[in-house]
């Protein structure tokens, strides 16, 4: 098990979590920072300050009402849909790859891929928003064309960790994954493993 | 190297930057080239050699030229120019808003720039006027110049006002693999086929063309005209076709592929280039790699690209473009032109790529030893360079420019841009495919550096 601080494309810190349960497993977390309480409370008190100002000239209560409900509806949606508390890659080289995303709200996604459909993990770079950044992506076989690509599938999407990080996880799973298709080999030929 | 013209877009320019690209790689040299995306083709791609090129998710404002308002590429750019650590600025074409841009935010951050000007331009109409005005902006303070051929340096010197002696002249060159001749000589000298390859729009000389095309078929009953290439000015070669029934003499090809021009030109005997304005021309190289006798106006730069025996040069007019064309034909009735194959491998050791971008490299190295003016000096040539009222406009956004680079670097510091992975140059690892589906053949395991996926 090891822990580091690292940081994101945008210089923020997040922390990054290896379990290394085997030589065919491993599991990557990597962890945004909390939704600070500071924050949070600046926000809010922007804008019911805003809805008070525009009660003022109103008069009409049904502002402050509204603004109150939908600061607690945001809230909540934000907190249930887009927060992301903790992005991870379990890795087991015989199975698959399993994508497991926690919201701050508690929700949880979870996405498995079958090893077999697993053509490659690479770093590949991208071009997002003003800046060029490298992500983590898993690249999947397609049935008909054995050269192609049929979809990419980028890991720790919310976080998006640095080169530093990525080439950590990277090199852990090239080796994961080398080691399921050595051992896959001896079994074809040995008929053990 | 950066500019709006580039692959997938076919062009003068874009294969200058490419073939260009590819042989400062070849010399060890690490290249990137900046573009807008085309379509679909936005990101980080990869060519042949590990030619790292992105496509800028930029708008497209008029003739594959980007909007621009000077300040709204300067955050993807930056982070480009700091990833890559770029030392040296190349933009292309005066004609893009993107080599501009690149030019005036690599002073702010203190890279040397270089530019190439491709092309020739006019000093009296509105539009001339407000490039040229641009173009000194851009280039007051460029630390060198390229021209193509010794008439578009006068031009440039003259639309700039800028010293000569920081402009040099490097003309472009051809591909002689791309462009060998027919197998087994000429084509049937019976039949004789003229073959002109271009856009078909005003500044190649369409009507020209139109004119030229009746007067000589009457004359010669045996010759045929063979046009590739499409445009605006089609429909007069259509109409001139329909006129004088030359429907089995004049065949229109409409749009050609760069992989395909060569077939097309191995298939004629004379070359004819109608162009009113041209700064080079690459069609008349290609076309006498070919082994085609050429034709062609006397513009621009056209005069110094061919020796005097594989070309004849005609005033931009149509009696003297067929006078032109008559002696061509006589001379391949009488037999006297030397072969194609003996053409071809004249052309071959006029031009290479390899010597352009050794020449380009000496343009490189002397551009390094010179310093990167501050951003006083800079500001004060601007003003005395570019007249009262541009000169100050371009120095206060030369001002804002560096503002805003500081506040950039106040939001995402420098250090936090992740270093991209050199696909080239000296510690490449464009060869070092590293991953589990590889490692096995080469028997090796992972080691740091990352996979480059193309």
């Amino acid at each position: 098990m090891a822990a580091g601080g690292f940081r994101d494309v945008s210089g923020g810190s997040i922390s990054f979590e290896q379990r290394l349960h085997s030589s065919l497993c491993g599991e990557f977390t990597v962890t945004s920072p909390k939704l600070s309480l500071r924050s949070v409370l600046a926000a809010t008190s922007g804008v019911w300050l805003a809805a008070y100002f525009a009660f003022y000239y109103t008069q009409n209560s049904s502002v402050l009402s509204a603004t109150i409900i939908l600061t607690l509806v945001g809230m909540t949606v934000y907190l249930h849909l887009f927060k992301i508390d903790h992005e991870t890659l379990l890795i087991i080289g015989s199975v698959g790859v399993q994508l497991t995303t926690l919201y701050a709200s508690g929700r949880e996604n979870v996405t498995f891929i079958e090893i077999n459909k697993v053509k490659d993990i690479v770093i590949n770079e991208a071009i997002y928003m003003q800046k060029v950044i490298y992500y983590l992506c898993i690249l999947l076989k397609d049935p008909s064309n054995p050269r192609g690509v049929l979809e990419v599938v980028p890991v720790f999407q919310s976080a998006k960790p640095r080169l530093d990080c990525l080439t950590a996880v990277y090199r852990r799973c090239q080796q994961i994954l080398l080691e399921a298709k050595i051992r896959y080999e001896q079994f074809e030929t040995n008929g053990n493993l | 190297m950066v500019s709006d013209f580039f692959y997938p877009n076919m062009g003068g320019v874009e294969s200058h930057i490419y073939q260009l690209s590819q042989c400062l790689l070849e010399r060890g040299h690490k290249v990137v080239v900046v573009t807008h995306a085309y379509g679909r083709r936005r990101g980080v791609r990869y060519l042949t050699r590990g030619l790292k090129v992105y496509h800028l998710p930029l708008r497209v404002m008029y003739n594959q030229s980007t909007a621009t308002s000077l300040f709204h590429s300067l955050p993807l750019l930056r982070w480009v120019l700091v990833r890559e650590r770029v030392g040296l600025v190349h933009a292309h074409s005066s004609f893009s808003s993107m080599a501009h841009d690149a030019l005036f935010h690599a002073k702010a951050l203190g890279l040397r720039s270089v530019f190439t000007d491709h092309s020739l331009f006019g000093f009296a109409d509105v539009s001339s006027v407000l490039t040229n005005k641009l173009l000194a902006v851009s280039l007051c303070d460029t630390s060198h110049v390229v021209c193509v051929s010794h008439t578009s340096k006068e031009n440039t010197v003259l639309r700039a006002a800028l010293d000569p002696a920081r402009v040099s002249v490097i003309p472009n060159a051809v591909d002689p693999t791309d462009f060998t001749p027919r197998a087994g000589g000429r084509p049937d000298p019976r039949t004789l086929t003229v073959v002109v390859v271009s856009r078909l729009v005003y500044r190649k000389g369409i009507d020209l063309l139109a004119g030229i095309i009746p007067e000589l078929c009457q004359k010669y009953p045996n010759l045929h005209f063979l046009i590739g290439g499409e445009g605006p000015k089609r429909i007069v070669l259509e109409e001139v076709r329909e006129k004088y029934q030359l429907h089995d003499r004049v065949r229109l090809l409409g749009a050609l592929e760069h992989k395909d021009v060569r077939n097309v030109l191995v298939q004629g005997h004379i070359f004819l280039n109608t162009s009113l304005t041209e700064a080079f021309c690459m069609a008349i190289v290609e076309a006498a790699s070919c082994g085609l006798q050429v034709v062609s106006t006397k513009v621009g730069g056209v005069p110094e690209v061919l020796p005097e025996d594989l070309i004849i040069l005609c005033e931009p007019t149509v009696k003297f473009l067929c006078e032109g064309l008559e002696s061509a034909i006589k001379r391949q009735q009488l037999g006297t032109l030397p072969s194609a194959e003996a053409i071809h491998n004249r052309v071959k050791s006029l031009y290479s790529w390899r010597n352009v971008a050794e020449r380009t490299e000496k343009v490189y190295d002397r551009v390094t030893k010179e310093m990167v003016l501050p951003i006083d000096k800079r500001l004060k040539r601007l003003m005395t360079h570019c007249g009262p009222v541009a000169g100050c406009i371009f120095a206060l956004i030369a001002v804002l420019d560096v503002l805003f680079l500081f506040f950039l670097r106040w939001l995402v510091p420098d250090d936090i841009i992740d270093i991209a992975v050199d696909a080239t140059g000296v510690k490449g690892v464009w060869k070092q495919q590293e991953s589990f589906s590889t490692i096995k053949k080469h028997g090796k395991t992972p080691r740091n550096n990352c996979k480059v996926q193309t």
